[in-house]
């Protein structure tokens, strides 16, 4: 799948834990920004699909958090994360919209690299434990011809 | 996009269109009372009660008619953020209408409902630029005790317009709004012509 530049980070910041954009708050807040959709919390069906390419069916539903900033030259920043963490939402808003101006590369590399580099470790972590546990089923030939 | 032109609407999303909402159903329930939103966000072109009408009452199942002087790319661009409610061209569908003062001589096209489900009729939010400035007219029916004196500026024609259209219980149901005030007329109200 080929996600553009900004999918990429908006993903990347969905994914951050709260404690690894806080320290970078003080640097995000510090501009001219209004809220153009405060911090919401609401509700997003999930639809799953068996085995990928079956029926869609109807998973359950998820809370999701949402919020929508705009810097005082009129770049508008969207985040919409899993969880409830208002906090969040509005700090990968505002990160969104500082990463869109016309030298996005200070805060990619600073901010989008470091959290993309420990998404992936932590990724990288989960799946040796998961790999650990794995199982091997196999059949036996039954006796029949 | 359209994205430079976006703008906060609501400061308290869900309280304040309860408070739009309440507006609405008391206007529509004692015709003809000024009813007031003190606490509605203005937009360009858009007075602060006709815009608390639009976000209380629009969302993606309710397709809304713009009046040619309301269609800008501003008023576009913020409804469709905070309402996404689709736009329509063909009157027929629209399940609410924006419109101006000049726009009420010709009501024809709109969904008066059926005598099944007179509620999927249109309704219409009319901007005006005052509520009081206009010939007194006595109103009366439903949620008026005897009568009510009201002097809204519109033009005679509007209310042969209505009568025209009016085949209860079809109908079409009309919310004026001027500033932060609005006042509602339900099609079961009856104008009494004579008198000032």
């Amino acid at each position: 799948m080929n996600l553009s530049p900004r999918q990429h980070w908006i993903g990347v910041l969905a994914r951050a834990f709260r404690s690894e954009l806080l320290p970078h708050e003080d640097a995000l807040r510090d501009v001219d920004y209004q809220l153009i959709r405060a911090p919401e919390i609401g509700m997003t069906l999930v639809r799953g699909r068996m085995g990928g390419n079956g029926a869609p069916f109807n998973l359950g539903e998820m809370s999701v958090t949402r919020c929508v900033v705009r810097l005082a030259d009129g770049r508008i920043g969207y985040s919409y994360l899993a969880g409830r963490d208002k906090v969040h939402a509005e700090l990968a808003a505002l990160a969104d919209a500082h990463l869109q101006g016309a030298h996005p590369s200070p805060w990619l590399s600073d901010l989008i690299g470091a959290l993309a580099n420990a998404q992936a470790e932590r990724r990288a972590q989960k799946e040796a434990d998961t790999a650990a546990t794995k199982v091997e089923f196999f059949t036996l030939v039954r006796g029949e011809n | 996009m359209n994205a430079q032109r976006l703008q906060p609407a609501f400061v308290d999303p869900v309280l304040d269109a309860q408070r739009g909402f309440r507006g609405a159903l008391k206007a529509l329930a004692e015709p003809g009372l000024i009813q007031s939103l003190p606490a509605a966000p203005s937009l360009e072109g858009l007075a602060p009660a006709t815009y608390a009408l639009c976000l209380a009452l629009l969302d993606m199942d309710t397709p809304l008619w713009l009046a040619p002087c309301f269609d800008t790319p501003l008023i576009r661009a913020n409804l469709a953020f905070h309402c996404g409610c689709p736009l329509t061209a063909n009157r027929k569908e629209a399940a609410f209408a924006l419109l101006g003062e000049q726009d009420l001589l010709d009501l024809s096209g709109f969904d008066h409902g059926n005598d099944r489900y007179p509620d999927q009729s249109c309704t219409l939010l009319v901007q005006l630029t005052d509520l009081e400035a206009g010939r007194a007219l006595n109103w009366r029916g439903p949620g008026i005790k005897t009568q009510r004196q009201v002097n809204l500026p519109v033009p005679q024609a509007f209310w042969l317009e209505r009568q025209r259209r009016e085949t209860f219980p079809r109908g079409l149901d009309v919310l004026f709004a001027a500033g932060h005030h609005l006042i509602g007329l339900p099609r079961s109200t009856r104008i009494a012509q004579e008198h000032a």
